[in-house]
């Protein structure tokens, strides 16, 4: 088996967020009117509806790198 | 004789009027005033239907009380999640002007036909220039306490109502602004780089011209400063519900966590104190505000969400929780979350020196003082119509009722006392939300029959450019960065963006715009699109939920597919909320631009099929719901098929003589099946039931047991319910035991016995299992029925055993009546019975009375019970048919309990009367009212067009394995005749659940392809 790799101090993991247009998506938007704060690491996804998240697309973003999926909706 | 010749004489003139108004000019328009819920509804209804509508709002923004609201009960969804849509919908509607910081100065003319003038104060804001980027608002140096925030924080001199305000530009408060004041400052002017703002605005007046006036200017709340015994405006942790409404609110002042005011520390125990400033004719207000025992209990249980410690007290008179499934929502707030409900009127509030918390002094029921220290208390604050309502009463020359609400009769709940004029909302009466919503959709209806002739006459369609045909063509896409003022520029260095854009395969065009969305900024957009033959179009600048649409249009009239185009959003989710991290948001904002890039080489233009639209009705259930929704949907203009499967119209209504203020439903009922009949537009079908149908919206096919077929575009399904039949109570057994119903007859034909004894008992097959649910109507029967005894023979004897009294909004005068003349009210719990012996002549019944603290007996002449209403029985049948949902207790459930209220999830099928739960007469004709105009949306269109974001579905690989039939909420995939799976492209809301879920991957959707996801997350990963 594969060692875990050892985790730099300074790392911080680069996360994908799948978001649904009505709610998650509309919150991302209200955080920002808002002007609240968060680390920029996070890149969101609009989906029409959560229930579009099909399991290949969170495979394919561990598979190219990502180290996270935050599915919101 | 001098009053009916009044009288008639008076009928004359209206007569001639009406004859004038044919030959006169009918103005396909609507004036609505008031820009909350209910009158956003019956915007959008009438904008949808080809009518022009002004809307007209004395703030500057729409939304009116339910953006200020949290959560809404029974389902706690976010009030401003459902509402902000729709504020978006109607903000950019083709066909609805709205006219913020307005009011209507005078109002000449007749119904159809009406010249409104209007004054406008000054914004100081220009909109057209305006990006709504909030730099001003930043700048700006003077704090004034927010209103909307109900004093709990303070706002600027410029601002906007809300952070989501409709419209989004600022305005500027004269009386605070510094320049204004003392003549310096214009820091806002300084700063804002699109140069929107004007100090020299000033008041415009101008005139309207519509053929209706919609009233929804809402009610006021209760000051409670005047019950100075509950320490509100003493003690700093007594505060409003409105308030707490506020705290609960992530956008409120301590952004959602629970604090209390004095200081800030978090509360354990709270209490809400209720009718506060309600059901008090001494001191406040004689009526029940309808809402607030559910708003404190959803208050309760919110607040126990956000905060596990809080304990929650409620010091209530009656449980008024007389809604669908509200019951089982005070039930579970009883049960799950543990809120203490006492039955008790709070007569004081003091404050506990040093520690701010507050000594609560209450009587229970049996005369026991109690002192009770809590940290925060929340007072119910009810509705009361606004200051001005006699100036804005006599400006359009309705009548007002003695409590100051627009007059309406029980059977045309939504007339004023001027033809023409209708009104919607809490100014009819207290209401929640849906019951708005429900009356919004109703005077639309209304609107829609009587200005039926002017449908579509003063709306106009843009002329459009042929579409380029891009098919084959490689991608060839243009990125605009904007910098929209500061807004991004200042986190995100934009000319990076546009250069890594520049690096992009396919990217023939990047440059960065001050603007993109001003008119400028948009010219330039369509210029390049020509110029350097663009087939995609990216803007990276703000939120698609809001400005998709606006530059969809602009590329549409470059000519390129609108689906060809998709927004970067780098301000909301990239330079607002993390600012000062410049290199680093600057990263974000290129990898979101890439993102996007990549989606969009896989853009397809996306074409939308368009169907015809039967322009007729099928009403199912001849009761009054179905009767009044058949004729306001025949006054549209359109043909209707009502079907009643028993041999007589009329259903439940047949056995009602009275409202509960004594109109006379008999002859109402006359006159309506009359007119149903001798309708030309409706064909009555009676003794006949639906027996087989198909279709989907605008194109219904349906085959009744007659053998009929009916071709249609929409279906009213108003099958109605049914009396309890009871059991308990040795109903059945002893001759002096009877139902309301029958003691209505009674008493309609010959006079109650004097010095009788009449004992009503309530809730008699409601509110326990298996029928857990209020029904409604049966306090009000009582109270009708006794007053009528009362009244008839003062000398006979009423005594009414309830639980709690349910007589809400206006309907709390004829409580108060009933006790004027005597009638006696005992309360009973549900597990303590009243126990009736049937031995002698004379039942006698022996219960516990809670305010004597003893057990007591008596005999009664006659024992009245008051029997609940249940679900049709044809409900079953009908669900399946349609393949529609029901709630718990078998009503049917609707698309949405606050918003869609007389909608079905499925397009083109409507709800209305008993059959969506109980209710009262006028409130059937409302929602039946509703239903009509909700119907009109979709018959006034002589064409419909499926949505562009649906699924598509590929026949070539799809195996037919059923995974998509079994999930999809809508129905949209079938299994055709060939016995493969096929799918119906109108029915599909684009949720792409059948996309997720299918392992041939068959069904993709528009815009959200598999392709062009998986080159979005393959572009976030660094892989382009």
């Amino acid at each position: 088996m594969e060692e875990p790799k050892k985790i730099p101090r300074d790392w911080e993991p680069d996360i994908l967020a799948f978001a649904c247009h009505y709610c998650a998506f509309a919150a991302a938007d209200l955080a920002g009117v808002m002007r609240l704060s968060y680390a920029p690491n996070v890149k969101i996804i609009r989906l029409p509806c959560t229930g579009k998240l099909d399991y290949i697309y969170v495979l394919r973003a561990f598979e190219q790198g990502v180290d996270g999926v935050f599915c919101a909706g | 004789m001098d009053i009916t010749a009044n009288v008639n004489q008076q009928l004359e003139i209206q007569e001639s009027k009406i004859e004038n108004r044919k030959s006169k000019i009918t103005k396909g328009a609507a004036l609505i005033v008031g820009g909350g819920i209910g009158g956003m509804q019956a915007a959008l209804d009438l904008g949808d239907s080809g009518f022009k509508v002004h809307m007209v709002q004395r703030d500057s923004s729409i939304g009116g009380t339910m953006v200020m609201l949290d959560k809404t009960f029974p389902t706690g969804d976010c009030s401003m999640c459902m509402i902000s849509p729709k504020m978006v919908e109607l903000g950019r509607h083709a066909n609805i002007d709205v006219h913020t910081l307005a009011e209507v100065v005078s109002v000449e003319g007749e119904p159809g036909n009406y010249h409104v003038k209007i004054r406008q104060a000054p914004r100081f804001v220009d909109p057209d220039k305006c990006t709504g980027c909030g730099i001003c608002e930043k700048k700006c140096p003077k704090l004034v306490t927010s209103v909307f925030e109900q004093g709990l924080t303070t706002r600027k001199a410029i601002y906007s109502l809300f952070a989501q305000a409709v419209p989004n530009t600022r305005v500027i408060d004269k009386d605070n602004c510094l320049f204004f004041q003392r003549g310096r400052c214009r820091a806002c002017e300084k700063f804002c780089t699109s140069k929107a703002i004007n100090f020299d605005d000033t008041e415009k007046n101008y005139e309207l011209h519509v053929g209706a006036i919609i009233l929804s200017p809402g009610l006021a709340r209760y000051n409670p400063i005047k019950r100075q015994e509950l320490g509100f405006g003493r003690f700093k942790n007594v505060i409003t519900s409105l308030q707490f409404e506020r705290i609960l609110s992530a956008s409120g002042p301590y952004m959602g966590t629970i604090k209390r005011p004095l200081d800030e520390k978090h509360p354990v125990k709270v209490a809400w104190i209720q009718c506060v400033g309600s059901r008090d004719p001494h001191r406040a207000n004689p009526w029940c505000s309808s809402v607030c025992c559910m708003y404190a209990t959803k208050q309760a249980v919110i607040a126990k969400e956000h905060d596990n410690h809080i304990h929650p007290t409620i010091f209530y008179m009656d449980m008024r929780a007389f809604g669908k499934d509200f019951d089982k929502y005070v039930d579970r707030a009883k049960n799950q979350y543990g809120v203490r409900y006492i039955r008790s009127m709070v007569s004081s509030v003091h404050e506990q020196a040093r520690t701010g918390n507050l000594i609560l002094r209450y009587s229970l029921e049996n005369g026991q003082f109690m002192d009770e220290i809590f940290d925060m208390v929340i007072l119910s604050i009810g509705f009361e119509p606004h200051e001005d309502v006699k100036a804005f009463a006599e400006q359009f020359g309705i009548e007002l009722n003695t409590h100051g609400f627009a007059k309406t009769e029980q059977f045309t709940p939504i007339e004023t006392s001027q033809p023409g004029i209708f009104v919607t909302g809490t100014f009819q009466g207290p209401k929640d939300i849906p019951e708005t919503v429900t009356q919004g959709s109703a005077v639309a209806g209304k609107t829609m029959s009587m200005l039926s002739s002017a449908r579509g006459t003063e709306v106009s369609v843009k002329p459009l450019p042929p579409e380029t045909d891009v098919s084959g063509q490689e991608a060839r896409i243009g990125v605009f960065v904007c910098h929209c003022g500061i807004n991004i520029a200042q986190t995100v260095h934009i000319d990076q963006v546009v250069s890594a854009a520049k690096e992009m395969k396919n990217v023939v065009h990047a440059e960065n715009m001050l603007y993109a969305c001003a008119q400028d900024g948009q010219e330039k957009i369509k210029q390049i699109v020509k110029e350097k033959n663009l087939n995609r179009v990216i803007v990276a600048s703000c939120t698609p939920r809001t400005h998709q649409p606006l530059f969809q249009e602009t590329i549409r009239d470059a000519g390129l597919n609108k689906y060809l185009f998709e927004l970067a959003d780098i301000r909301e989710q990239c330079s607002w909320c993390h600012m000062g991290q410049n290199e680093k948001a600057t990263e974000k904002a290129i990898k979101i631009v890439n993102m996007v890039i990549a989606k969009a080489r896989y853009f397809e233009p996306v074409h939308t099929a368009s169907f015809n639209v039967t322009p007729s009705a099928l009403v199912i259930g001849g009761g009054i719901a179905g009767m009044t929704a058949a004729l306001s949907i025949a006054d549209q203009g359109f043909s209707v098929h009502l079907v009643e499967k028993e041999k007589q119209l009329g259903g439940l209504v047949n056995k009602l003589y009275r409202t509960l203020d004594q109109s006379d439903v008999q002859s109402f009922l006359e006159k309506t099946i009359d007119a149903v009949e001798h309708h030309p537009k409706i064909s009555v079908y009676k003794g006949v039931e639906v027996k087989k149908t198909d279709g989907f919206v605008g194109n219904f096919k349906t085959q009744l047991s007659n053998q009929t077929d009916i071709d249609h575009g929409v279906i009213v399904i108003a099958v109605g319910g049914e009396e309890y039949k009871p059991g308990e109570f040795s109903y059945g057994k002893h001759n002096r035991i009877i139902v309301q119903r029958e003691l209505e007859k009674r008493l309609e034909k010959t006079a109650p016995e004097s010095g009788a004894h009449y004992v009503m008992i309530q809730c008699v097959g409601s509110r326990e299992e298996s029928f857990n649910y209020c029904s409604r109507v049966c306090c009000q029967d009582a109270i009708k029925n006794a007053i009528m005894i009362k009244e008839k023979s003062p000398d006979a004897h009423v005594t009414i055993l309830y639980r709690d009294i349910r007589t809400y909004g206006l309907r709390e005068d004829y409580y108060k009546k009933a006790r004027d003349l005597g009638v006696r009210f005992i309360r009973f719990e549900v597990d303590k019975k009243p126990e009736i012996d049937i031995e002698s002549a004379k039942p006698k019944l022996k219960l516990f009375d809670y305010m004597l603290n003893r057990e007591i007996e008596m005999t009664a002449d006659y024992v009245v019970l008051s029997t609940g209403l249940r679900p049709h029985p044809s409900m079953e049948k009908i669900s399946k048919l349609y393949k529609l949902t029901r709630n718990l207790d078998g009503f049917f459930l609707e698309a949405h309990v606050k918003l869609r209220p007389v909608d079905f999830p499925f397009e083109g099928v409507f709800l209305c009367g008993l059959a969506h739960a109980p209710k009262n007469l006028d409130e059937t004709i409302s929602q039946a009212l509703a239903a009509s105009g909700r119907a009109g949306v979709v018959l006034s269109h002589d064409k419909l067009s499926a949505s562009g974001i649906i699924s598509k579905h590929n026949k070539q690989i799809c195996m037919s394995c059923l995974s998509c039939v079994r999930i999809c909420p809508f129905d949209s995939p079938y299994i055709d005749e060939t016995g493969k799976v096929c799918h119906n492209e109108v029915k599909c809301m684009g949720c792409g659940l059948c996309a997720a879920i299918c392992p041939a991957k068959a069904f993709q959707v528009n815009n959200f392809k598999d392709d062009q996801i998986l080159a979005m997350i393959d572009a976030c990963a660094g892989l382009n």
